[in-house]
């Protein structure tokens, strides 16, 4: 490395708080620091599809939740439940059953970040050459088949080329471990990606931006979407407002 | 729970072993519960993975903690060709086989070059808490960073993307 930016290159592809723009003009001349970008994004695209993330299993969470019910009564008051969190919850004769699941409450938090985490390396990864579509076609009649035994959902797909969305073709990915739909749709010179994937009972971000790329989340019946871009938002919402208004009004919830 | 997740899945990479990984993670979950008092607030996550790492640091043991601190600057390519050059990355259905070569890539990295991919790379972890985590300074994450990415690409990403040379 001899770009006296790469460090602060480095650091805006890790999410640290940099001055933004005057790094993304830097790598708009700089090969250096490019070409550390291509690799940063595609080394993390690969360990977040490839390498395995493990959870723990039921087994750890019972013996887990067997330890610290044990663990419970010799734990001084004042601990746990004296917290301003806690003291709805825990009362009296429910206080032991109450530790263990305080404990558990305690590993809960949103997992929204790292969803947009994936959702922008998907997103990144596809606008690298070559890897933007699998199937290149402007016709709904061509791509929503085309997802039918590849991913899990099938998501709305319509040329609102009229509106100023080019459909150009529709992609596989994974999102959160699961296999997305994504469809492909061209505005001005910016390109939009839609995931869609089986929603479960996980709240989602709703509207987030993050490295200059806006994520617009949605849940339309099963399904959960999101629409990513470096479009300006309102552009971004213009589609996925055509979107809702396509889903079918009966889809199951 | 993604946080009781990511106490595991940092003890699992690294302990390299399931059933270290999961006396890892009870004790450093019993640590937690008993020193939650004195928990200052924050985010919970750091706090966590820093007991989880010191639990491992201990069952290690001082000999084999002591083999923790020299690293060497650049890590050796090595004779192991870890993927097969017709590997296609766009491939519908992830080769499991890739996965396991990307597995085996990271998992022979130095416990400090794989611990910081984990933290970062898994975890979306910014500096300042992998800094709390693994007891270093800022500059110091950063570089070593840069070095493990570099260390694994060597091992990985090379022969995947079709071979850009200049690491060193």
């Amino acid at each position: 490395m001899s770009c006296t930016e790469s460090r602060r290159t480095q650091a805006y592809l890790d999410g640290e708080p940099t001055d933004a723009d005057a790094i993304e003009q830097h790598l708009g001349s700089c090969s250096e620091c490019s070409e550390m970008r291509d690799q940063i994004v595609s080394l993390r695209a690969d360990i977040h599809e490839l390498a395995p993330y493990y959870r723990a299993d039921s087994s750890l969470r019972n013996r887990l939740s067997g330890a610290l019910d044990r663990e419970a009564p010799q734990s001084p008051r004042g601990g746990w439940f004296s917290r301003p969190f806690w003291t709805g919850t825990a009362s009296g004769a429910l206080a032991t059953a109450c530790a263990a699941m305080l404990a558990f409450l305690l590993f809960l938090p949103p997992q929204a970040d790292r969803l947009t985490n994936d959702i922008l390396t998907a997103h990144l990864r596809s606008l690298m050459p070559g890897h933007l579509v699998d199937v290149a076609s402007g016709n709904h009649h061509t791509v929503k088949p085309w997802f039918a035994g590849r991913t899990d959902v099938s998501p709305p797909v319509a040329e609102f080329t009229r509106e100023g969305y080019a459909l150009i073709g529709g992609r596989t990915d994974l999102v959160d471990g699961r296999r997305a739909a994504v469809t492909i749709y061209r505005h001005g010179a910016h390109i939009i990606n839609v995931f869609a994937w089986p929603a479960d009972d996980r709240s989602l971000p709703g509207i987030v931006s993050r490295n200059g790329y806006h994520f617009v989340f949605w849940k339309s019946g099963n399904v959960a979407f999101c629409a990513v871009s470096d479009t300006a938002l309102d552009e971004l919402l213009g589609l996925t407002r055509l979107l809702k208004a396509m889903a079918t009004p009966d889809s199951r919830e | 729970m993604p946080h009781l997740d990511a106490a595991y899945n940092l003890a699992r990479w690294l302990t390299r072993s399931p059933t270290d990984a999961d006396d890892i993670v009870q004790e450093a979950m019993l640590r937690a519960f008993r020193a939650f008092d004195g928990f200052r607030g924050g985010d919970v996550k750091p706090w966590l993975l820093t007991i989880v790492r010191n639990c491992h640091l201990t069952a290690l043991g001082a000999r084999r903690r002591q083999a923790l601190v020299p690293l060497p600057e650049s890590v050796e390519a090595g004779g192991d060709v870890l993927i097969s050059p017709g590997a296609d990355p766009e491939a519908i259905a992830i080769g499991t086989d890739q996965a396991r070569k990307l597995g085996e890539a990271i998992a022979q990295l130095p416990d400090e070059f794989r611990e910081i991919l984990v933290l970062r790379e898994m975890e979306d972890m910014s500096y300042r808490d992998i800094a709390t985590v693994t007891g270093a300074p800022i500059g110091t994450v950063m570089s070593r960073l840069a070095r493990a990415r570099a260390a694994l690409k060597e091992k990985w990403l090379k022969d995947v993307e079709g071979g850009c040379r200049e690491l060193h």
